[in-house]
C-alpha cells in the first residue's frame, strides 16, 4: 500500500506543478502587484525548492494534517467531515438500494432470459443509458419539484432528522441513473454462471430452480460482481457533483470540483490521499468478500 | 456451441417458471411505497410562507468561503460580510450618481489642504456584537484604535490579504510596518506614523501622496472595522466567528451552514441608522421614500441561499422561496417579453412580480498582449480586427441583448461616461478592417502567423471564443484557441503569455480611475494591466488626474485618456452588461445597486402579501 500511495501522491504533486497554474496568481487577487505575488508565494510555500514542497507533502499525510485551504483558508479537515456527512447521506441510500434492485432485476432476467421480461429489461436499460443525467435531473426537479411541488426544488438541511426531506428526489435520481449499466453488467455476469456445467449438474441432481440461482449462480457470480461495486464504491466519498450542485447538498463532490478550479493545492492533495486510500481500503475490502463468498480464495 | 444450446434448451425449460405476477407486484409495491415516503416526508400541503415571517431570503450564485474582511475579495463573501461588519463611509441608498455618506464615521472626513491629511471622527456609542470574545460578553463600544488594528491586517502578510491594495504604498509607514512584521521586528502595538489616534474616537490618516479614491476604498469591506478581541480568541477560525458592527449577526457558527446556508438575525445592538429621507426624481413615486427617517434594519431576518446551478435558483425564485431572482440565460425568454425587452411577460407580472434592469457597472473585453512583436506593435492590425467583431451581434446572441455595446472602458453609471461618444474602432465594418489591415501590411491576413486565443473551458467562454474566431476568419485572420482553468488562465495573462485573451472587469467603486487605471504602464502585468500597454500620453494624464479631485478638469483627463486607448486599441471592447432581476410583489424599497452590498437593511417585506401570494405559487 504504502509505495501505491508515494506513487499517487508524487504523480499528484507533478501534475498540479506542471499544470495547475500559479495558485499565487490566483490568490494574490486582481490589482495585486509582482511584489505581492511575491510576498503570496512565500506565505503559501511555493518558494521553496520542488523536492522541499513535495517533503512538506510527505509530512502532511504522515500527520494527516493538511492545513487550510489555499481559496478558502478554512480547515480542509473540517471541509472534509463536513461534506462527508452530506455526501454518504446522497450516495450511501441509493447505491446500496441500487445494487439489491438491480441483482434482483438481474437474477430475474436471467431467470425469463429471451422472454419479454429479459428483453424489455435490456432495450429499457439501454435506453436509460443513451440519456444523458442532466436530463434526469432537470426533467425529474422541473417536473417532480417545480411543476408538482412532490419534493422541495432543492435545499438542505444539516440536522440528521430534517435532512431526508431534501434527499428522496435526488435518491430517486441516481437510483434511476444506476439501473441501466448496473442491470446490464450484473444480468451479464450472471448469465455468464447460469450455462456453466455445475449448474446444469445441480439441475439434474433435481434441485429447485430457486436454490440453483439463489446457492449456485449468485454465489459464483458474486466474485465479478464485488469487483464492480467495489470499483463503484469510491462514488460513495466523491459523491455526484451534479446532483449536489443541482440540489444544492454541500457535500465533497462539489468541494472537490472547487478546489480544483481554483488550484487549491492542498485540498486537492488531501482528496487525493483519501480517495487512493479509500480505493486501497475497498480493494482489501474486496479480497476479504472474495474468500468469504468462494472458499476457493484464501488471503495469504 | 454447447453454450448457445444450453441457452434454447434453459430457455425453453424456465418459460414455464417466469414470475410475471410476482415481479410486477413487487414493482408496484416497491414504487407506491416510494412515491408514500416521499409524499410523508416533504409534507407537500404544509404552507410555505407564515404572514408573521419578516425575514428576506435571498441567493447568491457562489459559495461563501469565509466572513472575514480582510479575505472578502470576491462578490459573494462580502456580501454577506457587509451585513455584519461596516467601515467608516458608506453609499447612500437611494442617490446616484452614487455617493458617499458617513458610517462609522461622524461625519465626512476633514482633508487638509495639501490633501495629505484625513481627520476622521468616530461616532460614540457604537458597539461590536455580543460576543464571548468579550469578558462579560457584551460587544464593546468601537474606538479609533479599532481601526487602525483593523487595516493593520490588511498589511500583515501573514493574513495574505486579497485586500491590502487599497492601502498598498498610500498609507505612510504602513508598508515598512508590514516588512517589519515579516521580519518579526514589530508587532500590532507598534505605531504607523500614518495611522494615528490622538484620542479614543479620533483618527488621523496620513498619505504618502495625494489618494482621492480614498474615500471609495473605505467603504469597501475590506477597510471594516473588526474586533480585536475576536481575531485573538477565534485566531485562524475568526473567518467563522464574524464579530462586527453591522445591522444582521450570526448568532451561531452553526447558523453558516457551509455551502449552503447563512442565517443571520437582526443585531439588536444595532446603532442608531435610519433610512435615508431623500432620493432621486421619481423615488417618492415608487414608494422608496415611505420608510424615511425608520430605524434599519426593516427586516428580522436575511438568510443567503448558495445555489450555483441556475435552474434550481430560477425555479425557487419563481416559487418565491427567495425574494428575487436573477433571470438566467436559459430563462430569458420565458421571462421577458419578446416585443418589449423591458417588460416581463404577462403571466408572471399577473404574480406580482416585476421586472428590474441595472447596469452592472462592468466592462467584458478582448485584450492584446501589448509587448507581443505582432500584436503589440501593429495598430493598426489591432484596429482591423476590432472592426471586424460585431459586439451588438455578441450581446445578442450571448446576452439575451442585455447589455450594451461598450466604446470605452468606463460603464454607464459612472462620472465620466459618456452615452454620445462613438469609438470608431468599435463600429463594425468588414470592408473597412479589410482595408485597414492592408494598410497594416497582411492584406486578407496574408503573412499573419496564426494567433492564439486564451479562453476559460466553459461552454459559454467556448462559444464566446468561437464566433471571436469566426469574426477574425472573415478578414483572413487565423486564431486558434486555448481553454483553460481559471488559474491556467491568470497564470498565462500574467506571465505575458496570454496572445489574446477574452476577460472582464466589474467596478471596485464608482469612479472611472478604477477602470483607466486598466491601462497605467506603472499596473502592468502581473498587476491589473493585464495587455501591459504603455503610453507616456496616457500615464501623464492618469498621474495629472490622480491630484485632481471630482470635478470637470478631472472628467476631461479622463475622457482624454479614454481616447488614447480607443484610438491604441489594446482591448476590443465588447460590453458593458445590464442585470435583469425579477422582483416579487411583497418587496419593497428596492432599488439595486452594484458598488454597495449593505443593501439587505434597507429592503421592507410585506410578509401578509407574500403568504397571500407566495403560497399560490
Amino acid at each position: 500500500m504504502v509505495p501505491i500511495l508515494i506513487g499517487v501522491t508524487f504523480l499528484t504533486f507533478m501534475l498540479f506543478n506542471l499544470f495547475g497554474g500559479d495558485p499565487a496568481v490566483r490568490f494574490a487577487g486582481k490589482h495585486a502587484t509582482a511584489e505581492q505575488v511575491q510576498v503570496i508565494r512565500a506565505e503559501l510555500g511555493l518558494d521553496r525548492s520542488l523536492p522541499e514542497q513535495y517533503l512538506f507533502f510527505v509530512k502532511q499525510i504522515a500527520t494527516f494534517d493538511y492545513g487550510r485551504s489555499w481559496a478558502s483558508k478554512q480547515l480542509i479537515s473540517t471541509m472534509i467531515t463536513d461534506g462527508l456527512g452530506a455526501t454518504l447521506s446522497l450516495t450511501a441510500p441509493a447505491f446500496f438500494a441500487s445494487i439489491a434492485f438491480c441483482i434482483g432485476l438481474a437474477l430475474f432476467a436471467v431467470y425469463g432470459r429471451g422472454t419479454m421480461l429479459d428483453r424489455g429489461t435490456v432495450v429499457v436499460c439501454l435506453g436509460l443509458l443513451s440519456i444523458s443525467s442532466l436530463v434526469y435531473i432537470l426533467g425529474l426537479q422541473y417536473i417532480l419539484a417545480f411543476k408538482g411541488g412532490f419534493f422541495p426544488i432543492s435545499g438542505w438541511d444539516p440536522s440528521w432528522v430534517d435532512r431526508w426531506g431534501y434527499l428522496v428526489l435526488p435518491w430517486i435520481i441516481l437510483f434511476v441513473l444506476s439501473l441501466g449499466p448496473n442491470i446490464l453488467i450484473y444480468r451479464t455476469v450472471i448469465m455468464d454462471e447460469a450455462f456453466q456445467d455445475y449448474v446444469r449438474t445441480a439441475r439434474a441432481k433435481g434441485l429447485a430452480e430457486r436454490h440453483v440461482y439463489a446457492k449456485h449462480i449468485l454465489k459464483n457470480a458474486m466474485i465479478p460482481i464485488i469487483t464492480v461495486i467495489v470499483i463503484e464504491m469510491p462514488f460513495l466519498i466523491t459523491g455526484s457533483v451534479l446532483i449536489e450542485n443541482f440540489f444544492g447538498i454541500p457535500g465533497l463532490g462539489g468541494t472537490l470540483i472547487k478546489a480544483l478550479n481554483d488550484s487549491d493545492f492542498p485540498t486537492i492533495k488531501a482528496f487525493t490521499v483519501i480517495s487512493a486510500m479509500t480505493y486501497m481500503v475497498f480493494n482489501l475490502l474486496a479480497d476479504v468478500l472474495y474468500s468469504l463468498v468462494d472458499p476457493r480464495v484464501k488471503l495469504s | 456451441m454447447s453454450r448457445n444450446n444450453s441457452t434454447v434448451q434453459n430457455a425453453t425449460v424456465d418459460s414455464k417458471f417466469r414470475p410475471r405476477s410476482q415481479s410486477a407486484t413487487f414493482l408496484q409495491v416497491l414504487l407506491a411505497g416510494a412515491v408514500a415516503v416521499a409524499l410523508a416526508v416533504t409534507g407537500c400541503t404544509k404552507k410555505r410562507f407564515d404572514e408573521n415571517d419578516n425575514s428576506l431570503n435571498l441567493v447568491l450564485r457562489a459559495n461563501v468561503k469565509g466572513l472575514d474582511p480582510a479575505s472578502a475579495n470576491d462578490l459573494y463573501s462580502s456580501t454577506v460580510i457587509n451585513q455584519m461588519y461596516e467601515g467608516l463611509l458608506a453609499y447612500n441608498y437611494l442617490k446616484r450618481p452614487f455617493t458617499l455618506q458617513p458610517a462609522l464615521a461622524e461625519a465626512m472626513p476633514e482633508i487638509s489642504k495639501d490633501g495629505l491629511t484625513y481627520t476622521f471622527k468616530i461616532k460614540k456609542g457604537v458597539k461590536f456584537h455580543d460576543n464571548a470574545a468579550f469578558p462579560d460578553g457584551k460587544g464593546r463600544e468601537v474606538t479609533a484604535q479599532d481601526f487602525v488594528y483593523s487595516w493593520k491586517r490588511l498589511a500583515d502578510p501573514r493574513n495574505t490579504s486579497e485586500g491590502f491594495w487599497i492601502f498598498d504604498g498610500k498609507i505612510k509607514g504602513l508598508n515598512e510596518w508590514a516588512t517589519a512584521v515579516k521580519n518579526e521586528k514589530a508587532n500590532y502595538d507598534t505605531p504607523v506614523e500614518g495611522l494615528q489616534t490622538p484620542d479614543s474616537h479620533t483618527l488621523v490618516v496620513k498619505l504618502t501622496g495625494v489618494y482621492h479614491q480614498l474615500a471609495y476604498v473605505l467603504a469597501m469591506p475590506f477597510a471594516s472595522v473588526v474586533a480585536r478581541e475576536a481575531v485573538d480568541k477565534y485566531g485562524k477560525e475568526f473567518l467563522n466567528n464574524p464579530v462586527g458592527t453591522g445591522p444582521f449577526v450570526l448568532e451561531k457558527p452553526s447558523d453558516w451552514v457551509r455551502n449552503s446556508k447563512i442565517t443571520l438575525k437582526k443585531n439588536p445592538t444595532y446603532r442608531p441608522d435610519t433610512y435615508p429621507s431623500e432620493g432621486m426624481p421619481g423615488d417618492a413615486e415608487k414608494g422608496l421614500l415611505a420608510d424615511a427617517g425608520k430605524q434599519l434594519p426593516l427586516v428580522d431576518k436575511l438568510v443567503f441561499s448558495e445555489i450555483v446551478e441556475d435552474q434550481p435558483r430560477w425555479q425557487n425564485g419563481l416559487k418565491g422561496n427567495f425574494d428575487w431572482v436573477e433571470i438566467p440565460k436559459d430563462n430569458f425568454d420565458n421571462a421577458v417579453s419578446k416585443e418589449d425587452r423591458s417588460k416581463i411577460v404577462p403571466d408572471l407580472a399577473a404574480k406580482g412580480l416585476s421586472l428590474d434592469i441595472t447596469p452592472a457597472l462592468d466592462v467584458t473585453y478582448i485584450g492584446f498582449n501589448m509587448v507581443d512583436p505582432v500584436l503589440g506593435k501593429n495598430k493598426l492590425l489591432r484596429q482591423a480586427m476590432s472592426k471586424a467583431f460585431d459586439s451588438k451581434t455578441y450581446i445578442e446572441k450571448f446576452l439575451n441583448g442585455r447589455g450594451i455595446a461598450a466604446q470605452g472602458p468606463v460603464p454607464p453609471g459612472i462620472d465620466s461616461y459618456d452615452e454620445a461618444f462613438k469609438n470608431p474602432n468599435v463600429a463594425f465594418s468588414l470592408e473597412e478592417a479589410k482595408a485597414l489591415l492592408a494598410k497594416a501590411g497582411f492584406p486578407e491576413g496574408k503573412g499573419l502567423p496564426e494567433f492564439q486565443y486564451e479562453g476559460l473551458a466553459d461552454s459559454t467562454a467556448r462559444q464566446g471564443a468561437e464566433f471571436f474566431v469566426q469574426a477574425m476568419a472573415s478578414i483572413g485572420v487565423k486564431v486558434k484557441i486555448n481553454s483553460n482553468t481559471w488559474p491556467q488562465f491568470q497564470e498565462k495573462i500574467k506571465a505575458q503569455k496570454a496572445q489574446i485573451f477574452g476577460i472582464a472587469w466589474g467596478a471596485d467603486y464608482p469612479d472611472a480611475q478604477n477602470f483607466l487605471q486598466l491601462f497605467y504602464s506603472k499596473n502592468k502585468t502581473p498587476g491589473p494591466n493585464d495587455t501591459s500597454f504603455n503610453s507616456p500620453e496616457f500615464d501623464k494624464a492618469y498621474e495629472a488626474s490622480l491630484k485632481l479631485p471630482p470635478g470637470a478638469e478631472r472628467t476631461k483627463l479622463y475622457q482624454k485618456m479614454r481616447d488614447i486607448v480607443a484610438d491604441e486599441t489594446p482591448w476590443i471592447f465588447n460590453a458593458h452588461r445590464l442585470g435583469y432581476k425579477l422582483v416579487h410583489g411583497w418587496v419593497g424599497n428596492f432599488k439595486w445597486t452594484e458598488v454597495a452590498n449593505d443593501y439587505p437593511k434597507y429592503i421592507r417585506i410585506d410578509a401578509k402579501k407574500r403568504a397571500e401570494l407566495g403560497n399560490k405559487l
